[in-house]
Formats: structure tokens, sequence, C-alpha cells
């Protein structure tokens, strides 16, 4: 992990990913009109939005992109009024020089030391409340304090941490109110976001899905609950409530996992419910399939609010890496 | 004698037929040697009994649904078991005394009329819905078969307390300062956390919006409160099973504590000292039953329904009422207990004869009769049932801690 204190005293971070913006503007890979979104580069890159800000920022700056009336920038001269062209950037064949590369595959595994982290702390919830220490972290995963800190600020902005009132970082505990008001507010969203989404869906996506569930190739419903993030809720034309949706599952589905380690076997009922769903919004019965997305998350709510209770006959010591303290 | 005969059969009897062993995991509520010896006469399987604590019980039910054949234990137990995937439903078609079970476990009081009480009533947990949860609207598909209930209180010290006046004793008594230094509570998150629970309203030191599904704001008061109690020495410790309860008496240092029916007939010298309470605001219910493992199929899942339909024939139900405990089916255990015994458990009258209990000793004497009356009249007074409420995890932790810093005082 010495690397990372190579990296990070090299290149920042913005640099790598303006430089790779710059060189697949130049070639045309990306086409002039292309509508560049904060969101969708910083999850490519595997970054945070930050450095991605910085390097769009640049490239307007040297009027390689330009900002338009929509949200995020057009690839090209303004002066031109382009088009908008709404497509993912995760569509185009990159081109990525050598050194950039290494500098990303090494940002990808700091990512993934942040992954562990990120449902490692999602997952102690379930056992109550606990503090994080930043020494402790460092030197857990072999980085300096500096690395922890950004680890730790990336689990606070994402809302699974705080910060107590000694200004210690707190996670958890996981209450079963709380879970019912994260399923609530998907009720809310998710529906919402489909019907958005409803003219954004790509039906031979959505075939595959439904043959892969018929063919009961897994039996593991959070597949398909990822599929449908994936191919539905994602095509939302709207970036700000798709985040939301995100980071509002994100903790239901690191306590998912957690049960699932427990040894939660399959929900065959779940799996059954998504191919309803992927049914309905392959044939764009599109407001039949938001309500029968609202029943299966009411559903989906109790049932998990059960499950939770299961972990009360657990002990934390079981599933809880060092550095979360119990309180 | 029995496993003889049993052997003679199995020789006869076609030998695709393999009748080999059910294996049953419970509590000691029901899971009794006495039960196990007259199932396996009348079946002629061979029957293994695992009697386990409250929650590992629970615990290995979910978890490891390979190692047994039925899980006895009690309906509030059932959400954590159920949505863990471990259990199959019961088809009531092959339940042949369905229909005569009461209305207490179908419809969730004595009489429509009657409230269900606060938390876990069974029929809330006792229906297979079409889409796989478990919930009231009736259908042909259970859960868990409604078996043994029974409803609890509170034990205390006449000489403290005095009689109960006509308006009957109140659940305050459990924390009240008459009784400083001599409570001790049962250490089960579903059960003693209710007991105090009661105590707390009924003293008029808080207030439950719904008492059997409590906020996280409501857990911490309830365990705030009994922290200070706790420090101001109220509570002289907690026990985990009833044998436990009955020493604490037996060495003089309790005046009120959570108690269970069965214990009332082992106190000895005690018995007309330490009294059942009959509270004014009702008691705490809980409902027992029988659930098939997931895994069964075929000839065992047939031994199982067989050993399903074995408990609502009466004998079982004999057994159980002997320890103060209710059956669902109540036509088939009055075949099997004398009139005198069926009087004082289910009829509230004064025994006419002295009784005895499943160990063969008296534990009731002639001329007592049972505290709140007949089974009516206990069952028309349920205030809350044991219950796994939503916020389950987190009253169990915080009952817990509450739990080690009263022992690590005692200790």
């Amino acid at each position: 992990m010495t690397n990372v204190k190579v990296l990070r005293g090299q290149e920042p971070l913005y640099e790598v990913i303006y430089q790779i913006l710059k060189r697949n503007i130049l070639s045309d890979e990306l086409p002039e009109g292309l509508v560049l979104i904060e969101g969708p580069i910083a999850k490519m890159m595997l970054t945070s939005r930050a450095p991605v800000q910085a390097a769009l920022r640049k490239l307007n700056d040297e009027g390689l992109i330009h900002r338009f009336r929509g949200r995020g920038y057009l690839v090209g001269d303004a002066a031109n009024d382009p088009e908008p062209v709404r497509r993912n950037i995760e569509e185009f064949q990159l081109d990525i020089s050598d050194q950039s590369k290494s500098a990303l595959e090494l940002r990808g595994t700091w990512m993934r030391v942040y992954d562990q982290v990120e449902d490692d702390v999602a997952a102690c919830q379930v056992f109550g409340e606990f503090r994080l220490i930043e020494t402790e972290l460092a030197d857990f995963l072999g980085v300096s304090r500096t690395v922890a800190r950004d680890v730790l600020s990336r689990l606070n902005e994402r809302g699974l941490i705080r910060k107590g009132a000694s200004s210690h970082w707190l996670a958890g505990p996981l209450t079963a109110r709380i879970l019912r008001e994260k399923y609530e507010l998907r009720a809310i969203m998710e529906p919402a976001a489909l019907k958005l989404a409803a003219d954004h869906i790509d039906p031979a996506e959505i075939t595959v899905i439904r043959n892969d569930i018929s063919q009961g190739h897994t039996r593991e419903s959070s597949i398909y609950e990822d599929a449908f993030q994936q191919h539905c809720l994602d095509r939302a034309p709207n970036d700000a409530l798709v985040e939301m949706i995100r980071n509002n599952r994100l903790l239901l589905s690191s306590v998912n996992k957690a049960l699932v380690r427990l040894g939660l076997p399959g929900d065959v009922v779940a799996v059954d419910q998504y191919r309803v769903l992927f049914d309905l919004i392959g044939s764009r019965q599109i407001t039949a399939a938001c309500e029968y997305l609202k029943e299966h998350l009411r559903l989906l709510a109790d049932k998990n609010l059960a499950r939770l209770k299961i972990v009360a006959l657990v002990t934390e010591a079981e599933a809880i890496p060092r550095y979360l303290t119990p309180l | 004698m029995s496993s003889y005969l049993y052997d003679a059969r199995r020789l006869a009897a076609p030998p695709t037929v393999k009748r080999d062993t059910l294996r049953i995991i419970g509590t000691d509520v029901t899971l009794l040697e006495e039960v196990r010896q007259l199932a396996m006469q009348d079946l002629q399987f061979n029957i293994e009994y695992e009697p386990l604590d409250f929650l590992t019980c629970q615990r290995s039910a979910a978890m490891n649904p390979g190692q047994y054949d039925i899980y006895e234990q009690c309906f509030h137990n059932l959400d954590i078991v159920w949505y863990w995937g471990a259990l199959q439903p019961i088809d009531t078609q092959r339940i042949a005394a369905w229909d005569k079970i009461g209305d207490l476990a179908k419809i969730g009081g004595v009489s429509k009329y009657m409230s269900q009480g606060y938390g876990d009533a069974p029929i809330k947990k006792l229906y297979v819905q079409p889409d796989g949860v478990i919930g009231q609207q009736s259908m042909r598909h259970i859960s868990m078969l409604p078996t043994v209930h029974n409803v609890d209180s509170f034990g205390f010290d006449r000489r403290i307390f005095g009689d109960e006046g006509a308006e009957g004793s109140s659940w305050a008594w459990l924390l009240d300062k008459r009784a400083k230094g001599r409570i001790a509570l049962v250490d089960e998150p579903a059960i003693g956390l209710f007991d105090v629970a009661l105590a707390a309203e009924a003293s008029g030191d808080l207030q439950f919006a719904d008492i059997g599904n409590m906020t996280v704001d409501e857990i911490d008061s309830l365990m705030a409160l009994l922290e200070t109690l706790r420090q101001q020495g109220f509570f002289c410790g907690s026990w985990l099973c009833a044998s436990d309860a009955e020493a604490l008496l037996h060495a003089d240092k309790v005046s009120a504590q959570s108690m269970w029916a069965p214990s009332y007939g082992n106190l000895g010298p005690m018995q007309d000292i330490f009294v059942e309470s009959v509270p004014r605001e009702g008691y705490r219910a809980w409902h027992g039953g029988t659930s098939l493992a997931r895994h069964l199929t075929g000839t065992k899942l047939g031994m199982a329904y067989e050993y399903l339909n074995w408990w609502l024939s009466g004998k079982a139900g004999a057994v159980m009422a002997r320890q103060g405990y209710y059956m669902t089916v109540q036509d088939q255990v009055r075949q099997y207990l004398s009139a005198d015994e069926w009087g004082y458990w289910y009829d509230g009258q004064k025994a006419r004869t002295d009784l005895t209990g499943t160990n063969g000793k008296t534990v009731v004497r002639k001329g007592q009769s049972r505290a709140g009356g007949s089974y009516l009249e206990r069952v028309s007074r349920i205030a809350v049932w044991n219950t796994v409420m939503d916020e389950y995890n987190y009253a169990a932790r915080a009952w817990k801690r509450f739990i080690s810093s009263l022992n690590e005082g005692q200790s």
C-alpha cells in the first residue's frame, strides 16, 4: 500500500482525469455535443466527484467543452451550438495512456480498500453503535492517516457515518425505524424514477434479464435488484434523483449482504417478484410496474424488519473488524 | 418394553417404509420426558428431544434447519425463524382437530369482541399469506400449529403487600419500593422487558404509545428507568429458568419477581406467603406451537404430521395442564384429566383433593383455587403478549447490557 503515497506525491487525480478526457475529445472518440456529467465519469474513473469537477472546469477554461442550458457540459465549442448527445460515457472506448492507466489502477486499489471498509461499516450497524478511530483504520488498512481521513470523509458523504458531539466518528445503530424510513423513501423515489426512466430503458436489456430469471440462473434476489437499478432506475434523466436512490440503498444492501454472510438463504419470492416487475417493464406497462414496485418494496420492508431481528441473537465479535469500537 | 414392541412391528412392515427418528428442538416448556414417552408409545416411532434455552432455540431453529425435523417454541419467536426460510407451511387439511382449536389462537381473542392485547398475538403470525409472509388473514396453510399457552403475571410476598383487594394487584408492585432490594426479573428480552414495561406504565413512570411495539426513544426511557432503579439497589438479581426463580425464593431473597405457572406449585412452605398476582392491568400472555422444518418430505413429513396431530389428541395437554398450561383443543385434554384436575386447572374451582404435578409431587393442596379464576376469565384479560418487537435487536442489546450490570453488581 506504500504505492498510494507515491501516487499521491505525483500527479493530482483531477489532472489524470483531465488528461484522459482531453485526449479523447481531441481524437473525436468523445463526439461534439456529448453531455458530460460528473457522476458517471466519477463512477467510471473510480473517484469521488470533486476531481471530476476540477477536470471539467479546466477543460471548460480551455474551451474544449462548454456549459449549456442542461446539467453538465457539452463537448466542443459553444460557438458551434451542437445538439446535446445523451449517451453514457461507459459506452465509449476511451483511449487511456499507460501512465493514466497505472494512476487509475492504483486509484482502483484504493477504491477496493474503500469498498471493503464501506461494507464493514455498513454491516456493523445492525450490531449497535460503533466509534471509528482514524489511526486504527489507517493501521488496519496499512495506509497513511491522510488516506484513512479520505476514506472517512467519503463514508460521511454517503451517510454511513457521522460526527458525534465530541467530534468522534460514529456509525449506527441501524434501528427498525431507520430501516422502515429507508424503505419508505425507496417507495417514494423508485417508482418516480422508473416513470421518468420509461423512455430510456432498453427493451433488449430487459429481455436478457427476463430470460436469465426464467432459466433460473441464480436465485439470489440481490442480483436482480442491482439489475433493476442499473438498467431501469439509472436511466432516469435526473442524476440527483438517481444518486439519492443509490445512497439510500447503500445501507440496505450492505445489511442484506451481512445477513447473507450469516446464512440467510435466497429469497425465492423476491426473485419471482422481480420477474413480474421486469415483465411489466418489458411490455411497457410502466404505471402497473410502478404500483407493483411499491407493493414489492412494502413486502421487502416487512421481511427485512423480521430478518433483522435475528441479529439480536448473534454476538458482535463474529463480524466486526477491530477499527470499529462498540459503544 | 415399548421399543421392543416397536422393533417387532418393524420386522412385519414393508421394508421400503423406514420409520426412523423424529428430531425435535424446543424448550423445557414442552419438551418433557413424560410427553416424549407418551408420544412414542402412541406413534410407534422414535422421538428425540433437544431442549435448549429460549435464545439458543430461536437461533438454532433459524440457522440450522437441517438439524431438526420439528420446531417447538412460541408464536413470538416465529418472525425470526420464518423469515430465515427455515420452516415450511402446515396444511390445516392434514390436521384432524383443526376445527376444534379455540378462538384465542384463530381470531385473536376468546371472542371477536375481546381485545387481542398488544404485541405478538398468535393470529398475527398464524396464516401463511399468498406472498409467503405470515399474517392474520385466514388461509389454508399456517406457520405453526397452536398448542400450549398461558397468561403470566408476577409473584409477591403477602407479608409485605397484603392481600389483593377486590380490584386486584398491580404490575406497579414489581417495581415497588416496598420490595426494594428484593426484586428479581426474568432475563429474556421478549418476556422480562414486558414485565418491567407493564410495571413502569402501571406506576405512572412511563407511557408507551404501543407497549407491544416500542420506539427507540421509549426503549431508551425504559432502560434509563431500570438503570436508575438498579443504582438505587432495587434489584437482587435475574433468572433464566423457572428453577432459578424458585431458588431465589427458597433462599429468601425476593419479595416480588417475575414468575411462571409451574413454579407456584414448587414453593413448599412459601406457598401461602408468596402468591401469584392477578394484576388489574391484565396479563402478559404467550402462545406456543409446533412447526415443520423446511427440509421435510415424504415419509418423514408424514411422521411429523402424525406428531402434530398427536399433540392435539389430549395426552400432551393433560401433562401441560398439571404445570398450569392450557391447550388449544380442550375437549380432548379433559378426557385425560380427573374431574378435580379439570375443575382446578381449567374451571377455576377449589381443589377438592390434593393435586399432583408432572413430577408426581403435590403441587396444589386441597382447598386452593387458581389465581385469576377459570380459563375464560384469565385469557379474557390479556394486556400484552410476549413479543419480538420491530426494535427487538436494539431492545435486546440494551436489555443484555442492563442484565450484565445487574449481575456484576450482585457478584
